[in-house]
């Protein structure tokens, strides 16, 4: 049953007062900022025709948000990766995986994350890099280095790609890790001791009674932190990835068209999270329908 | 629990395994790798994104024919200014090529080459916040609000030249000089010639209360400490372009004429 909805008297006085308070702001944005605005060269930002490659290619700003989008991606996976075990070893029995899965929660979430960017990017991070020696791969061109460049990023910005996925991991994952365990201690205790009545192991326990009952509860949650490693991938523009910000700071500092481009890249990024958010709540009503919740 | 114990011990051997490996010199680790890996930031006109999204500057043109002369590839790696020192100690690039001033401080941290370039500093006010403002020494009262970009001389040489007045420290020059269109800074210093530039674009709202500049510093390759060969290279080098007058003729194109501005816009 559902109540329909009607449009009353008080409703358009509220649109009236949302629309001309908008249009204040934008008065006032105009008398006083004394900016002048120039869209022209925007678009080219985006996708410009290259007369060399008789092509059209896709301008700074779309590139960098190809660099958001993978940076996105991979760190949500490996965030997700380490909250669930994270997640799980904080509900462990055993002391150490307990005290190690706090501890990690404890710094990660009491740093402020620009801090927590700095300090890995240059201390920790750069190590693993040279371990694994993306700083001196030359420009490859063989086939894997092709699929490296499409997968993660060209060999040159490898290093500092690979840097800033770990360290957004790392940095999702501690929130996440109490998403999980939030998740796994809200599926009520009779249904692990009934588990345990029937004589399931310890792995079967968690595998078929008590994780699918968490993984509905996580997802709503799961789905807001996801959209926000969007949001924070922002930050690692400060370590100078190529990302959608840096490459918006960038432009502004070359050509002065600071709102254009600060405008141009909210966008962009409300494009990303926004479809993210109507994937997750086509999921969630996916699984309502399957009767999951 | 004892495997625990050995799963947290290995972890920390991997991390002290990985710990950097001091190839001693990075002149012959440029040439081994065959890439130059220069670290900048966007200054305009000392490195910009042209119509096309290539670099393009004077220090862009200056490290390209150095990689050249080397007979190496050049890879830049745009940098946040307020991180590239760090940044360079960290050997995320070989070397900084960026317009940066020599300064005392910064020797502590990094090796200079020889200067090979001078720049000095300029200041831009505001007509209605500071106007008819003549000399240098009426900024300098509490009441005055400067804006500057973090980190560079150009915020050290405010903080000396107006120590009475108030600073506001930015990420870039674009966010400094939107906030004296805004009026809410009397004026801003920065490296010449973009305050110029910026009065000539605003002519009705900005002016220069001094035609000269000030504080004329030396500019140099930064580079870590103790990397001697690389640094004689530099300097041999910088003798050898300030003698042909390659330096000069880049730094006349980039910074006295504006040839280069149907290239940006």
């Amino acid at each position: 049953m559902r109540d329909r909805i009607r449009f009353t008297l008080l409703d358009l006085i509220l649109l009236i007062i949302l629309f001309s308070g908008a249009a204040y702001v934008l008065f006032k944005m105009k008398m006083e900022l004394h900016y002048e605005w120039d869209w022209s060269a925007v678009a080219s930002y985006i996708v410009r025709y290259d007369a060399a490659a008789e092509s059209y290619v896709p301008g700074l700003l779309l590139a960098g948000l190809a660099v958001t989008f993978k940076l996105s991606v991979w760190s949500t996976l490996f965030a997700s990766i380490i909250g669930l075990f994270m997640g799980l070893m904080k509900i462990s029995k055993n002391v150490i995986l307990k005290l190690t899965s706090s501890a990690y929660v404890g710094v990660v979430r009491n740093i402020p994350s620009i801090v927590f960017i700095f300090i890995f990017y240059f201390f920790i991070s750069g190590q693993i890099a040279d371990a694994f020696e993306f700083n001196y791969r030359s420009d490859s061109v063989s086939w894997y280095g092709t699929i490296f460049s499409f997968l993660f990023a060209p060999s040159s910005m490898l290093a500092v790609f690979i840097s800033a996925v770990f360290t957004l991991a790392l940095y999702e994952g501690a929130y996440m890790t109490e998403i999980v365990r939030a998740g796994i201690e809200s599926v009520e205790k009779g249904q692990g001791e009934a588990a345990d009545a029937l004589g399931l192991s310890r792995y079967q326990k968690m595998r078929h009674i008590v994780l699918p009952q968490a993984f509905k509860r996580i997802l709503p949650p799961m789905a807001g932190q996801i959209i926000s490693v969007i949001k924070d991938s922002a930050i690692v523009s400060v370590i100078s990835v190529q990302d959608l910000t840096f490459r918006g700071t960038e432009l502004m500092a070359s050509t002065y068209k600071t709102y254009e481009i600060w405008i141009t890249i909210t966008l962009m990024y409300f494009i990303l999270t926004y479809g993210c958010s109507i994937a997750v709540g086509s999921v969630e009503k996916r699984m309502e329908r399957k009767g999951y919740v | 629990m004892k495997r625990s114990v050995l799963i947290i011990l290995s972890i920390i051997l991997m991390f002290s395994g990985c710990a950097k490996k001091d190839s001693g010199n990075q002149l012959d680790e440029v040439k081994k790798r065959g890439v130059l890996r220069v670290g900048m930031s966007t200054f305009v006109p000392w490195a910009m994104n042209d119509k096309a999204g290539n670099l393009i500057g004077f220090e862009i043109d200056v490290a390209t024919e150095l990689a050249k002369d080397m007979g190496v590839k050049i890879e830049f790696v745009p940098t946040k200014w307020s991180g590239i020192i760090p940044a360079l100690l960290t050997g995320k690039f070989d070397v900084i090529i960026g317009g940066m001033g020599i300064t005392e401080e910064r020797a502590k941290k990094v090796d200079f080459s020889d200067p090979y370039d001078f720049s000095g500093m300029s200041i831009v006010a505001s007509r209605k916040k500071a106007p008819d403002f003549k000399d240098l020494a009426s900024f300098n009262k509490s009441e005055i609000l400067i804006a500057a970009r973090l980190g560079t001389t150009a915020a050290e040489a405010a903080k000396k030249n107006f120590p009475n007045a108030q600073l506001k420290l930015f990420d870039d020059e674009a966010q400094a000089i939107q906030e004296l269109l805004t009026d809410r800074v009397h004026a801003v210093v920065a490296s010449s010639p973009l305050p110029e530039y910026q009065a000539i674009k605003y002519n009705s709202r900005f002016y220069l209360p001094v035609e000269n500049t000030f504080e004329n510093e030396p500019v140099g390759f930064a580079m870590k400490k103790g990397e001697e060969s690389l640094k004689e290279y530099f300097n041999s080098w910088i003798k050898k372009k300030t003698g042909d007058g390659f330096l000069k003729e880049r730094k006349n194109y980039w910074f006295k004429t504006r040839d280069w501005e149907k290239r940006v816009e």
